[in-house]
């Protein structure tokens, strides 16, 4: 409505601005000179403007037809009624009119943070909902720091008040906030916290009520959610910071929070003893309810975060001031903390019903159990736990990853699989740990176990991922390769079957989960560079099917998923290709890499890699020179060109880069020898123009003057020479108007028969009388045949000819050469003439006209050699 | 000072050296076959060259040649093929990487194998040492760069205490081999650039020990040169041309290139840089090599290696041996003289527990130019003594000289009396005389 708001004032002054003034025509006496002055001259009288009579159009207004500013006023009325009336109103106001939110925000915002410690149920939580549903929601885009600065004095006000209601709600509202602007927790960490171990502390109301004490341990756990856990929630934004510069003091996440830890041990000390409170509960036969486990998950959620906290806090500035200390344990987990973590709280594990309960009841219990084992695991490393309690746990952790966790004997109802994946992905990250710190039995358990919840999980799962950085930081933890060192043979055992896993992992990944496979094929090189892949059969085949993108069988349908995997994913997989081939070249891996070159959607660059790679295999001596040969010439010799735009440029590519590798290998003659026969059975097969061109050009390259060729080659050559120069001409559309261009895409493929022609006169001669006959043939076919459609091809193969003569023509250089075969190009013009004058039949006005042409431009050639 | 370009070939082409000044051909000594990064020159004393062999022999090679002499001085014959070869500043350690992985530390002045450690999986490809010559940075075929601590190496108490590696900073990032490193002068705080098979250049912090750039090429990386501002280096690439990339660009990817080598798109192999005169100077596969203006973007000369692929270039400068050398004393003069003993074959072991012990002498005084830095016990023991032998015939000479003295002047003193009785004696009888008369 803020719309209609100024077109509204805009009339009003127009109003103003033009008013009638309506003038009695006509004299007026002057008045009297004895007049009485009767004007009364008194103070301007204000009457206050009823509402109801206001004009308020233009403004925005809520149902009830008040406008914003009422509305705010009414928020403080001594009427408890009246001030959820003006909330409500307000929430109805801002729902028509949003654009009126942003300009008054904070306005609003200044107004209504009052009614936060209101004295009055009903108008909290309206006031909540306001917030809720209207007010943050729509400040999620802009900078909501002052809006948050603004509140945050009267949240903390409404925290201290005696009345635990109020206290509640400002709980539950700093919640929301946080929701909505995170960063708001590392503003203000440690007064908060002190407000939240207050609460949690002093009030023992929990028991009774457990849905208060929810709201306040539901937001303490979503902070202590929010502390940097990790290295990379601190370090991800570094990224691009400019070197050589000076370094900005940017304030740090983790030196916001430094001070903290002392405040949260206090807390950790508070929310064990309220963990204890609900041990009785738990022991009850009846289990507990929804809000009593929530509340314990929150709790002991809470615990975790905070000691994962603390301990990161502590390696890292163990790691970047201290020296290594020993009584590390207790440093971070106080003399106090740390018998009261493992006595009072692990010390329950597992909590189980005492009584045999229904399967939700058991999904509860075994959610916290899984908590205490994250907690347990992130202490372990601290303290000396006793070792009873440690087999707890360990049993625990074995049998989740087994999937064995029996609820009941009677009804043997699984865990329900999201809660069950869940729980594996918070457990996998600390198994490397585990296994490497455990004594031989506690290891082999641990690894068997494992190793079934690696086989059985699906591609499609989290877990998968998961896994993978398991295997990987038990094989390579911290960069450094472990597993040829590690002297334990069962440990070497099952690494082996890991690492012999992986390939056929990643074809069952296929494309659809790039980012596994990409896991997978990182992996993998790694392994590669390290040289321990000590790759067995089947290993190498899946390898091998990887590559393939032809299916091989008839049960396959995709075939290898290499090609169709996005870029980053193939080049991993080419370099531990390249480490592959470098320990396990077979000639089978080879094939399959030359289908997967041939595969039509490739990328180029891809391709090109492909072939840098194996000549680096090559060059650093683990491939076969033969091998290498057949690589190359293959790779040229079978390359479909389907979609002329982009594989010509394709193939053109990579009949350089074939050149280049060959020319590299060394003497091109000697190399020339080894390839002639190859290469000449390939021209033997007629392939298609690209190709062949391809084949020509590595002649090229390797030969030289005067050509080094046998017999037997040139005469294959000036068989197969003709058909392809006419093919020249008639796969390639004459362009008109860039004849330019045209005569350059042409050159590219001359340029080769050229160079023969320099080198080889024999083969030059053989060529011109071979385009010859076929004049002639087709000249007397001509002649003879009535056929029309037989007559046109004719006609045209001649006219293709023709055009071919005239093309070598048009070259300086090549003139010359053919100049020694004259009498060639002289019968081919005869011929021609012969042709234009005969009385044929089968030559149509259109084909006497082009023989006319084709005659006269073929005579000027001709009479230009002579001279 | 005279600077030189040297460069040498992977097949059998000498090592080619060419004055940057002038561009006239120098000596060209024989019988030099490297790989890359297998050529340098060791202090200012001679040049050392890993040798390629065949796949069958067993044991790897490395050639000395001293500066005024084509011919191959000392030949020495380590366990196995050396690839890459570095000498720290002062030329009194070289360095070798093996085919295996292993890293070779040799003392020159000795030829003692002083270590030798598993520091790459596979062969290693290039190594250098940082500017104060504390830190050694190796980069191998397997992808990783590692980092060492020379002074570390040797303090096997405190890696078995700590449990710690051997190397301070391990780089696993590229994915394909290791091509050439190189670092920049902030000693053991600087940055290294690396370049890789796979087509990037990375960036490293040595003092925080992690990533900071990845800058992607058109094409695999060859070789690294840094531009003495320290914000740019060059790439040599295998499309024959030269990249420049930028430590502080926004993009990932670098395109900018200095100009391409050859027509036929032969590779560039390898890179120098040449701060007196900012000149950087490039070999390349079809064995010519280049100088370029880099700051101009143009050619400025070019020499022949000859036909085999030039796969490495060294800039050196070399003091004119001239009349300085007289105030050393004998022993430095023999030192330098004679050839450099043959590099050893295995670790000493239970020889002599000072044996490995690193003496650093007081800072040098300032009219002493060379052989200032660091000797092993042994030479020490051998000056001490030669000192002492010298020092006890030099105070019978000085004590000899000193008695003479001693007579000598005793006789002047006599000598003068007597000239004053005489004098003497004229003056009373002159005064005699006069007064009588």
């Amino acid at each position: 409505m803020v719309r209609s708001k100024a077109p509204g004032k805009k009339q009003q002054k127009k109003g103003i601005d033009f008013k009638k003034i309506k003038r009695k025509l006509g004299r007026k006496l002057p008045p009297p000179k004895n007049a009485t002055n009767t004007e009364i001259k008194s103070q301007a009288i204000v009457l206050p403007e009823q509402s109801v009579g206001a004009d308020k159009s233009g403004f925005a207004t809520s149902k009830k037809g008040l406008t914003l500013d009422e509305l705010l006023k009414q928020t403080s009325h001594h009427n408890a009624k009246v001030r959820k009336n003006a909330l409500h109103g307000i929430k109805d106001l801002l729902e028509h009119n949003p654009a009126e939110l942003q300009s008054l925000k904070y306005a609003i915002v200044d107004k209504l943070r009052e009614r936060l410690s209101d004295d009055d149920k009903s108008v909290r939580d309206t006031f909540y909902l306001l917030f809720d549903s209207k007010i943050f929601p729509s400040c999620l885009e802009d900078n909501q720091g002052p809006m948050v600065s603004r509140l945050m004095p009267y949240i903390f006000k409404a925290m201290a008040e005696s009345s635990v209601e109020v206290r509640l709600m400002a709980f539950k509202f700093f919640h929301l906030v946080v929701k909505h602007y995170p960063p708001t927790f590392s503003l203000y960490a440690d007064k908060i916290l002190e407000n939240y171990k207050d609460i949690i502390q002093k009030n023992h109301f929990y028991v009774q009520d457990r849905s208060k004490l929810n709201v306040a341990l539901s937001g303490l756990a979503h902070c202590l959610s929010l502390l940097p856990c990790d290295e990379s929630d601190t370090e991800s934004h570094k990224e691009n910071e400019p070197l050589l510069a000076y370094e900005q003091d940017a304030a740090n996440e983790s030196a916001r929070f430094a001070h903290v830890s002392g405040r949260l041990k206090e807390i950790v000390g508070v929310l064990i003893n309220c963990f204890q409170d609900f041990i009785p509960l738990i022991h009850t036969p009846g289990g507990f309810d929804e809000k009593s486990f929530s509340c314990l998950h929150h709790i002991l959620c809470s615990i975790g975060y905070a000691i994962k906290f603390s301990i990161r806090m502590h390696v890292q500035r163990q790691t970047m001031w201290l020296p290594a200390a020993e009584d590390v344990t207790l440093m971070i987990l106080d003399q106090d903390i740390a018998p009261l973590i493992s006595k009072k709280l692990l010390g329950s594990f597992p909590l189980n019903p005492e009584n045999n309960l229904s399967g939700k009841v058991d999904e509860r219990y075994f959610i916290l159990n899984s908590v205490l084992t994250e907690i347990f695991l992130e202490v372990s490393d601290w303290s000396h736990l006793h070792t009873d309690l440690c087999n707890r746990f360990l049993v625990f952790i074995e049998y989740t990853l087994l999937d064995k966790i029996s609820r009941s004997d009677r009804q043997r109802k699984p865990i329900p699989k999201p809660i069950h994946e869940k729980t594996l992905l918070a457990l996998l990250p600390s198994i490397p740990k585990l296994i490497l710190r455990m004594d031989s039995d506690w290891r082999e358990n641990l690894l068997q176990a494992f190793t079934s919840t690696f086989n059985d999980c699906k591609p499609e799962s989290p877990l998968t991922l998961a896994c993978i950085s398991v295997v990987r930081n038990v094989i390579i933890p911290n960069g450094d390769i472990h597993y040829l060192s590690e002297s334990d043979p069962t440990v070497n055992n099952y690494l082996r079957v890991w690492v012999n896993k992986l390939p056929s992992l990643l074809n069952q990944l296929g494309d659809k989960h790039p980012l596994s496979s990409q896991a997978v094929l990182k992996l993998l090189l790694d392994l590669g560079r390290v040289g321990c892949l000590n790759a067995s059969p089947t290993f190498e085949e899946d390898i091998i099917k990887f590559f393939n993108p032809c299916s091989q069988g008839e049960g396959d349908v995709s075939g290898g998923a290499f090609a169709k995997l996005p870029r980053e994913a193939q080049d991993l997989a080419l370099a531990f290709l390249y480490y592959f081939t470098i320990n396990n070249f077979s000639s089978p891996l080879l094939e399959s890499i030359v289908s997967c070159c041939l595969h039509p959607q490739l990328e180029p660059a891809v391709l090109c890699r492909i072939v840098e790679v194996v000549h680096d295999a090559y060059s650093a001596g683990y491939i076969q020179i033969t091998d290498h040969f057949s690589f190359l010439t293959t790779l040229v010799a079978r390359f479909k060109v389907v979609q002329e735009e982009t594989h010509r440029g394709t193939l053109k590519a990579i009949t350089e880069l074939v050149c280049l590798r060959l020319s590299k290998m060394g003497d091109g003659s000697l190399i020339l020898q080894i390839l002639e026969k190859v290469l000449l059975e390939q021209i033997n097969l007629k392939p298609m123009l690209d190709n062949g061109c391809a084949i020509l050009r590595i002649i090229c390259t390797l030969d030289s003057k005067p050509t080094s060729l046998s017999e037997s080659s040139i005469t294959t050559l000036s068989e197969y020479l003709p058909g392809y120069l006419i093919d020249i001409v008639k796969c390639i559309p004459e362009d008109k108007e860039n004849s330019s261009l045209y005569i350059q895409t042409c050159l590219y493929y001359l340029i080769p028969c050229y160079f023969m022609f320099e080198r080889s006169s024999k083969l030059t001669e053989e060529v011109l009388k071979r385009m010859q006959s076929i004049v002639s043939e087709n000249t007397k076919a001509l002649e003879s045949v009535q056929d029309r459609e037989s007559g046109r091809n004719s006609l045209n193969l001649i006219q293709c000819v023709v055009s071919v003569v005239l093309l070598m023509h048009n070259d300086v250089k090549v003139r010359k050469i053919i100049s020694s075969s004259k009498s060639e190009i002289d019968l081919i013009l005869q011929d021609v003439i012969s042709l234009q004058s005969s009385g044929s039949t089968s030559l149509t006005v259109e084909g006497k006209h082009m023989m006319k042409m084709a005659g006269e431009r073929l005579k000027i050639a001709s009479n230009s050699l002579l001279t | 000072m005279e600077i030189s370009v040297i460069a040498s070939s992977s097949i059998d082409g000498g090592i080619g050296s060419w004055d940057i000044k002038t561009g006239t051909e120098q000596l060209r000594f024989k019988q030099c076959a490297s790989p890359a990064h297998g050529l340098t020159a060791v202090g200012e004393k001679f040049l050392a060259a890993s040798q390629l062999r065949n796949a069958s022999g067993s044991s790897g090679s490395i050639f000395f040649w001293s500066w005024n002499k084509p011919q191959v001085e000392v030949k020495s014959f380590p366990v196995e093929s050396v690839k890459a070869l570095a000498a720290n500043s002062e030329g009194t350690y070289i360095v070798g990487g093996g085919a295996s992985g292993d890293i070779f530390l040799w003392e020159v002045a000795s030829g003692k194998l002083l270590k030798k450690w598993h520091a790459h999986y596979r062969s290693v490809t290039c190594l250098l040492f940082s500017g104060d010559d504390s830190l050694l940075v190796s980069g191998s075929e397997d992808g990783s760069v590692r980092v060492w601590s020379l002074l570390r190496l040797f303090d096997d108490l405190q890696r078995q205490q700590q449990g710690s590696t051997l190397y301070e900073h391990d780089f696993n990032e590229h994915t394909t081999s290791v091509t050439d490193i190189v670092i920049d002068y902030g000693g053991c705080n600087a940055f290294i650039v690396s370049a890789s098979g796979d087509g990037t250049c990375k960036v490293w912090s040595l003092s925080k020990g992690k990533l900071l750039r990845n800058i992607i090429f058109p094409a695999a990386i060859n070789a690294l040169a840094l531009d003495p501002g320290g914000s740019i280096f060059y790439a040599a690439s295998v499309d024959s041309k030269i990249y420049v990339g930028a430590m502080n660009s926004s993009s990932d990817y670098a395109t900018q290139s200095l100009g391409s080598v050859s027509e036929q798109g032969k590779a560039v192999t390898c890179l120098a840089y040449c701060a007196d005169g900012n000149l950087l100077i490039s070999g390349s596969e079809d064995g010519v090599i280049c100088v370029w203006d880099p700051k101009l973007r143009r050619l400025v000369r070019t020499f022949s290696h000859g036909k085999g692929p030039v796969n490495n270039i060294q800039v050196v400068r070399r003091t004119v041996v001239g009349n300085s050398n007289k105030a050393q004393s004998s022993w430095k003069r023999n030192g330098s003289s004679l050839p450099p003993p043959p590099l050893e074959k295995y670790e000493r072991s239970g020889d002599n527990t000072m044996d490995g012990i690193v003496i650093v002498d007081p800072p040098p005084l300032s009219d002493v130019p060379v052989y200032s830095s660091y000797h092993s016990a042994d030479l020490i023991n051998e000056q001490v003594r030669e000192l002492q032998q010298q020092g006890s015939a030099a105070t019978e000479i000085e004590m000899e000289r000193l008695k003479l003295e001693y007579k000598k002047s005793l006789q002047m003193n006599d000598q003068w009396q007597k000239n004053y009785e005489n004098l003497l004696q004229v003056v009373m009888e002159e005064e005699l005389n006069g007064s009588s008369s």
